[in-house]
């Protein structure tokens, strides 16, 4: 997987494939820091890149940082609400009850 | 579904969430994959399933004790080989169809988590194809195995599970249920499990049932009973060979092998003697008690699932006599009551019952009995040559696939013998409980998204083909291709002296018969009196002499009489969009229509409209020629319309001449309803380039020549701009239609009796201004994508040149100047209604305010429901159609 590191601490780029843990990721929620995470040149996440993330965000979670996923594309997104994981859709801002519309 | 959860279950809920949150997140990632990276997938799984056929084909037979290696190693091999030859060039991602003709694509969503539940019989294959046929629709399965198939199963999963994932596939996307006690409450839990999407049952009755319980999507399979009809037409030795495969096929464990055979009378002796010859037994009256017995669980009435797949030499000793080891079916004669025998149900193992037939009838009656003994929508077959006898034996009986003149067990997996979709899972429609009678598969297992483009509509452009205009082109008629003229016109003509100016230019020769008994508002026995006078000396001609009411009673006198079964209702039905209407007119005719107006008003000479008045009571529904008689005069009460091309007349004469004579309120009202023409038509929600020319210089003759020809009544070439206008707009108005006012004022006219173009005078200055608002409701079969009836009225008034404030024109705003131009129309048309002495308000029609309260729910609803609101730019509502009229009441000041 490559990594495009930028320079300011808070915002993190995530560059083709989310196969598994993205080590440089890691490091910066381990400072605590909040972090911006910018999906927009990734193109495919794997059963193990989702569960890294909600991994990740719990770390996050527990030592308070805020993390948001930005930029995501469509296709990305589209997995994160198939998937439903409550802490991913939630750093997306997405609402993560689903609610229950009248039939017709 | 109705599960609760006990604490014992607590235990199996980790298990049941994390197979469930497995295939969730895989099914997610697999949203993600191309069509190649699926195909790549698929191949990898149907080639390890190849590879593992024998192998899972022994440890299927050694682990249920059931069936035949050599048969399970073919099923294993339909499942993965056959049904990649099916599916290897199926579209499943993306765009998978495309409708050029209906401009419309199909697009792939798919299903997600997908709970399936395998049987016992075909544990391995069923396997095998549901992974396969899920891989390729990018759904992620748990697999729930039947118990007593579990270790099979579950390693026929693992090996495709395996293959796919080396290829590529999400982690997870096929899981299964490990053997245990608890396997069934496990399933049970993830089928009310909120994670599952779906749930595809094949296997016993009752987990099936559980699955449609669910209360989650289910597609599930019923139990079969195949009956089989030879019919002596049949090729017997060939039907023989078919059905012993068939039967024996995996030992009988297939559930649309043959259960029963229907054999006809005639050939009865040759089919058995085939079938002896070929080592089957034929059992005597005795073994066949015998064998019921065994074979047949006294509790239940069903199949002893102890017997399924058992060999028929083994059936033989447990039911107490022997047959040669290689016996390969028991054939058991039922005889005495079909419906009652016990072997009549299901039987999935190498005992055949047959019952013989003196008639095609019986043949089918008793294949009727087999099938609704616990069989409907799933398989039946026929051997038959003859097309009728199967023709009829489809028709009657309720099975899913019927298979023609082949193995029904083979037959109906599909790709082998036949074309179907090759599957384990046979859906069985409502006759078996299910939603499908699909031979399931991948086409099963996708969400389509059907996405249509919006579709432009197809307007046309009709209108009379031959139009002889200027005055004095009445003499166009002495050149007309006629021997016999059937003249239809008003009492008035005569009086006029049109009739005999007509008459008098026919050529020579011609044979003329007149019918001047239409009034103002023709009903269907005078249609019908005119035919019967037109039966006695059939014309070539009809010619139409007189006003709007004359030109359409001509119309429906010439539909009619060329049609004279035609059911009124049928062709006066209403309709939201003309393109899709009920009513199909015959388009046939062969008598030439000639319109003449001598007034300048409806255009009907160049419109496919024509209105009738109908009593009060009569019903359309009764109405046609040879009815009419029986209906008595009442009061009318409604008018219906008819609208179709084919009632365009062939030939329009516009010679002002006719109208010098016109008086002056007829003038006025007529000049006042081709304006209402040409206003509504400019807007209509049909209106196009080509009726908006005609409505804008119909507009602008009308304002120019109507107050001249008040003042000069008999000045031709005035009275000629108000003829071209009347007929301009009648052309505008046959391709755009009219609206809301006209709608208001065919209510006022019905209720009050006003002249058609004085109601419409008394509305125009509340419709302008309502139909300049952008609308509370916008029209929503309209011809273009836009609402610019404020434009248009406002280009109107630039077209005519009407003057308008300084102030606006000065202004900024082009909405203002918009308003401006707008509030210039409506002063336009106030100053010609005051010029001419015409009312503006319905008080000044002389209706009194009480007797118009009185009336004014039926107004509002006979508005409502009047087909010229269909094309008004706007959708009034109800409400603001009572508004409308209140609003008309009371006498009006300039805009
Ligand atoms: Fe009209």
């Amino acid at each position: 997987m490559k990594k495009d590191n930028e320079k300011e601490h808070n915002r993190h780029k995530i560059v083709g494939s989310l196969l598994r843990n993205d080590e440089a990721l890691e490091k910066v929620i381990a400072s605590g820091k909040n972090v911006v995470v910018d999906f927009s040149q990734c193109n495919f996440i794997s059963v193990a890149g989702l569960e890294w993330l909600e991994s990740m965000l719990l770390k996050a979670g527990s030592g308070k940082a805020k993390v948001n996923f930005v930029d995501i594309p469509p296709t990305l997104y589209k997995v994160f609400k198939v998937a439903r994981i409550p802490s991913i859709l939630d750093a997306c801002g997405s609402p993560i009850v689903s609610s229950v519309n009248p039939n017709c | 579904m109705p599960t609760t959860i006990t604490e014992q279950d607590l235990g199996l809920m980790d298990q049941v969430n994390s197979l469930a949150r497995k295939a969730r997140l895989a099914a997610a990632v697999f949203s993600q994959y191309s069509q190649e990276q699926v195909d790549n997938i698929v191949k990898a799984m149907t080639i390890a399933a190849i590879n593992a056929a024998q192998d899972l084909a022994v440890s299927a037979c050694e682990e249920t004790k059931m069936g035949l290696v050599e048969d399970k190693i073919q099923k294993n091999l339909v499942a993965s080989e056959f049904q990649f030859h099916q599916i290897r060039n199926k579209k499943t991602v993306g765009i998978i169809k495309e409708f050029p003709e209906d401009n419309m694509v199909e697009v792939a969503e798919p299903i997600g988590v997908i709970l399936a539940l395998s049987p016992v019989t075909n544990p391995t294959s069923t396997i095998i194809f549901k992974s396969i046929a899920c891989a390729k629709t990018r759904n992620s399965i748990i697999f729930s195995p039947h118990l007593m198939a579990a270790d099979c199963s579950n390693k026929a999963a693992r090996i495709v599970y395996e293959a796919a994932l080396a290829a590529g596939a999400p982690r997870d996307f096929i899981t299964w249920i490990d053997k245990s006690p608890r396997l069934r409450r496990v399933t049970e839990l993830l089928m009310a499990h909120p994670e599952v999407d779906l749930v595809f049952a094949t296997g016993g009755t009752h987990m099936v049932k559980a699955a449609y319980s669910s209360g989650k999507p289910a597609i599930g399979v019923g139990s079969g009973n195949t009956p089989v009809y030879v019919h002596k037409s049949a090729n017997i030795t060939a039907a023989a060979t078919d059905i012993i495969i068939s039967k024996t096929f995996d030992n009988g464990t297939e559930c649309p092998s043959e259960q029963t055979l229907i054999i006809d009378d005639e050939i009865s002796d040759q089919l058995l003697s085939e079938f002896k010859r070929l080592g089957c037994h034929v059992c005597s009256a005795e073994e066949v008690d015998k064998v019921a017995e065994t074979v047949i669980d006294a509790r239940t009435g069903g199949m002893n699932y102890k017997y399924v797949g058992q060999p028929a030499n083994l059936i033989a000793e447990h039911s107490g006599f022997t047959v040669p080891a290689d016996s390969k079916i028991l054939l058991c004669p039922m005889l005495g009551e079909l419906r009652r025998h016990k072997l009549v149900v299901e039987k999935l193992m190498p005992v055949l019952g047959y019952v013989t037939v003196h008639s095609d009838q019986e043949g089918i009656n008793r294949a009727l009995d087999i099938n609704y003994a616990g069989g409907t929508g799933h398989t039946a077959g026929i051997f038959a040559d003859d097309e009728s006898v199967i023709a009829n034996f489809s028709e009657a009986i309720n099975a899913g696939r019927i298979i023609i003149n082949s193995p029904t067990s083979i037959g109906g997996l599909g790709g082998v013998y036949n074309n179907l979709n090759t599957t384990l899972s046979f859906g069985c429609g409502t006759g078996g409980g299910n939603i499908t009678t699909d031979n399931v598969g991948i086409s099963n297992l996708i969400n389509y998204k059907r996405v249509p483009r919006r579709s432009n509509f197809i307007m046309s452009f009709q209108t009379t083909k031959n139009l002889y205009i200027n005055p004095g082109s009445l003499d166009h008629l002495r050149e007309l291709k006629t021997k016999t003229a059937f003249i239809v016109t008003s009492k008035s003509a005569a009086k006029r002296g049109h009739l005999a100016l007509v008459t008098e230019r026919l050529p020579a020769h011609t044979r003329v018969d007149t019918f001047s008994e239409i009034d103002a508002e023709p009903d269907f026995d005078t249609i019908a009196r005119a035919i019967k006078r037109m039966k006695q000396s059939p014309p070539d001609t009809i010619i139409a002499l007189g006003g709007g009411s004359v030109i359409d009673a001509a119309k429906i006198i010439r539909l009619f009489y060329e049609h004279p079964n035609l059911n009124l209702a049928e062709v006066a039905v209403s309709f939201l969009d003309f393109r899709h209407r009920l009513a199909v007119f015959p388009q046939e005719t062969s008598i030439q229509l000639v319109a003449i107006p001598t007034t300048s008003g409806t255009g009907s000479e160049v419109t496919p409209f024509a209105v009738l008045s109908l009593h009060d009571g009569e019903d359309p529904i009764s109405l046609n020629v040879g009815t009419a008689d029986e209906h008595k005069t009442s009061a009318q009460k409604r008018k219906v319309s008819l609208i179709d091309q084919v009632l365009l007349p062939d030939i329009a004469i516009i010679d002002a001449n006719l109208t010098k004579t016109l008086p002056k309120d007829i003038t006025v009202d007529s000049a006042v309803d081709a304006l209402t023409h040409s206003l509504e038509s400019l807007v209509s929600s049909f209106a196009s380039d080509y009726t908006d020319g005609l409505a804008l210089e119909a507009m602008r003759l009308i304002l120019e020549a109507l107050p001249a020809v008040l003042e000069n009544p008999s000045n031709v070439l005035l009275r000629h701009k108000l003829h071209n206008a009347a007929c301009l707009a009648g052309m505008a108005i046959g391709n755009a239609s009219v609206g809301l006012n006209h709608a208001l004022a065919h209510s006022l006219g019905v209720v009050f009796g006003i002249p058609h173009g004085r109601a419409n005078g008394v509305f125009l200055l509340s419709t302008l201004p309502h139909n300049a608002k952008i609308p509370t409701k916008f029209t929503a079969v309209s011809s273009y994508p836009l609402w610019i009836a404020d434009e248009k009225y406002a280009r109107a008034a630039q077209f005519l040149n009407l003057p308008v404030d300084e102030k606006a024109e000065k202004g900024s705003s082009r909405e203002g100047l918009k308003q401006a131009l707008i509030v210039a129309l409506r002063r336009a048309v106030f100053d010609l209604l005051q010029s001419c002495g015409q009312p503006k308000s319905i008080a000044e029609l002389g209706i009194s305010e009480q007797q118009f309260q009185k009336e004014l729910p039926k107004l509002v609803r006979l508005a409502f429901e009047d087909l010229s609101l269909r094309t008004n730019p706007s959708l009034p509502l109800q409400e603001e159609v009572a508004q409308l009229f209140v609003e008309a009441y009371p006498p009006r000041s300039r805009p």
